[in-house]
């Protein structure tokens, strides 16, 4: 395969499959994979062999906690019960010497020179996996507007997306990048539309494209909007919550509307660092309701409540169905 | 959902619960990870409890720098290093020992093993890291301490020789072949 007529590597083409290649990247590889039938056919491949790997399930034993684990579990915690009660009168004693608070002091500097240099690194090596707090607004930024706006595209198939409003993440928030023609908006969410408990709630590396229809557009778009304007305005997550319950009472937010869905067929999205790109899905949204009344996460049901809202302020449920195709009309991973 | 690295860090503080939470999470993904390498599932379930063990005698020390993903697997790795030594200096043979139970049919897993064996071990574990126990590239470099551009090579080789296999030995032996492109049944959540 010549370089001169793919501009991405075979091995680049693995890692976007990988969901290992940044965002920009990824939309390249997306770009082209579109169009080269040659590497269409080496995506295939790639999936075969990891689908023929599946099928070497192990199961293993349903067991508790076996009796050493136990054993050893409760000896450690005895330990440290009795390591807290005895420490006090040695601390009393150790700290009547200034030598003792000098060489605190010094251990002090150290660890926060290490832990400063550590969470430097992880961020500069982008394997942080742990996201306590917001970082910096332009790591949630795309810096190629047209990247951002095949991002937004590629939820849906193309037949959808051609004629949808654009919308991109700027520094005050979304803002139409091109006017639509047919009710359907496509853009790509950011890591602030997980529960407010995730994990993920502050991961700068989640890009997630989705395209609202009509219904949604006028209904779910809104929420996304407020919760981007807060996350911009450093509200914090308790005054975030406050806000949205006060904004669904007083109508500022307004109530699913019957028939709000989206697409979400992006291959080249990174949904959270768990899932990565996940796979090709459409999602309904409603007031709330009871998943049993649309068989959701019944057995071989494919329908999946998705947790997105659930124990969260906004009075939305939303059912997640897999498709079996990404956007570019490829075959994805069936679950 | 409460995270890993969180539940790692109040077990730290003496949670006995976040301990089990950790123990549920990880109980059956470890299982695997030895029941894939090694042809004896008591074995497995022995490891699967040394791992656990070492959590527990090393939980003071352990740091939020890692996943606790890679950290688990990083001890498992070890473990499993000396268990294979173990295996070269005594007299028993792994393949004597009991096959691994499966859920999938014989077949299945048998195809899938006879060409996994017929990878270099070292191209093998990374492809297995990837595929089975989803690390990253990243975490995979970590753990076994080559750089990630390497990881990356020797992933993308062993697959197309993993493919080259399977399409030589569905073309010898057409019967052994489970149906092909069957999926992964498990399901991940989307949030």
């Amino acid at each position: 395969m010549s370089t001169n007529r793919h501009p991405i590597e075979r091995e680049e083409l693995m890692a976007y499959l990988d969901g290992e290649l940044p965002a920009d990247q990824a939309t390249e590889a997306l770009s082209h994979l579109e169009l080269c039938a040659e590497c269409q056919t080496l995506v295939a491949d790639f999936r075969g062999v990891s689908q023929e790997l599946m099928a070497w399930e192990v199961e293993s034993p349903d067991v508790g906690i076996p009796s050493e684990i136990n054993a050893a579990l409760g000896e450690r915690l005895q330990k440290r019960e009795a390591a807290k009660v005895g420490s006090p009168r040695l601390i009393n004693r150790v700290m009547t010497s200034r030598w003792v608070w000098a060489g605190a002091l010094a251990i002090v500097c150290v660890v926060v020179g290490l832990t400063l240099l550590l969470t430097s690194r992880n961020r500069n090596e982008g394997r942080s996996t742990t996201y306590p707090s917001m970082a910096s607004i332009e790591q949630y930024l795309m810096p190629d507007r047209n990247a951002e706006i095949a991002l937004a595209r590629s939820a849906a198939p193309q037949s959808i997306s051609s004629d949808a409003e654009i919308m991109v993440l700027g520094w005050r928030g979304y803002e139409t990048a091109i006017e639509g023609k047919n009710g359907f908006v496509c853009m790509v969410e950011r890591s602030w539309t997980s529960p407010f408990n995730s994990a993920q709630f502050w991961n700068p590396k989640v890009r997630v494209p989705i395209c609202l229809n009509p219904a949604g557009a006028r209904s779910i778009l809104p929420l996304t909007i407020k919760r981007t304007e807060m996350v911009l305005a450093g509200l914090s997550k308790a005054q975030m919550i406050d806000s949205i319950k006060a904004g669904f009472d007083n109508k500022e937010l307004p109530a699913p509307e019957p028939g709000a869905m989206c697409y979400m067929m992006s291959r080249a999205g990174y949904l959270n660092d768990a899932v990565g790109h996940f796979v090709p899905h459409l999602m309904f949204y409603f007031p709330l309701t009871d998943k049993t009344s649309w068989g959701a996460d019944l057995p071989d049901s494919p329908v999946t409540l998705n947790p997105q809202f659930q124990g969260g302020p906004e009075p939305i449920t939303e059912f997640v169905i897999p498709v079996a195709k990404w956007s570019d009309g490829t075959a994805a991973p069936v679950m | 959902m409460t995270s890993d690295e969180a539940l790692m860090l109040e077990f730290q503080g003496g949670s006995r619960a976040a301990f089990e939470e950790l123990f549920a999470r990880y109980h059956k993904p470890l299982y695997g990870f030895f029941g894939r390498r090694l042809n004896n599932p008591e074995r497995a379930e022995d490891l699967v409890q040394e791992t656990f063990l070492a959590v527990i005698r090393a939980a003071s020390r352990y740091e939020p720098r890692a996943s606790v993903r890679t950290y688990l697997y990083g001890i498992a790795l070890k473990l499993l290093a000396a268990e294979r030594r173990r295996f070269l200096t005594s007299s028993t043979s792994e393949q004597s020992a009991p096959e691994p139970k499966t859920g999938g049919t014989p077949e299945c897993m048998l195809w899938v093993r006879q060409a996994l064996e017929k990878l270099d071990g070292p191209e093998r574990e990374i492809l297995m890291l990837r595929e089975y126990e989803q690390l990253s590239y990243s975490d995979i470099a970590e753990l076994l301490r080559i750089p990630v551009n390497t990881v990356r090579s020797r992933l993308f080789r062993s697959r197309l020789a993993l493919k080259s296999y399977l399409e030589s030995e569905a073309k010898s032996n057409p019967a052994l072949r489970p149906n092909a492109g069957q999926p992964h049944p498990g399901r991940r959540g989307m949030q």
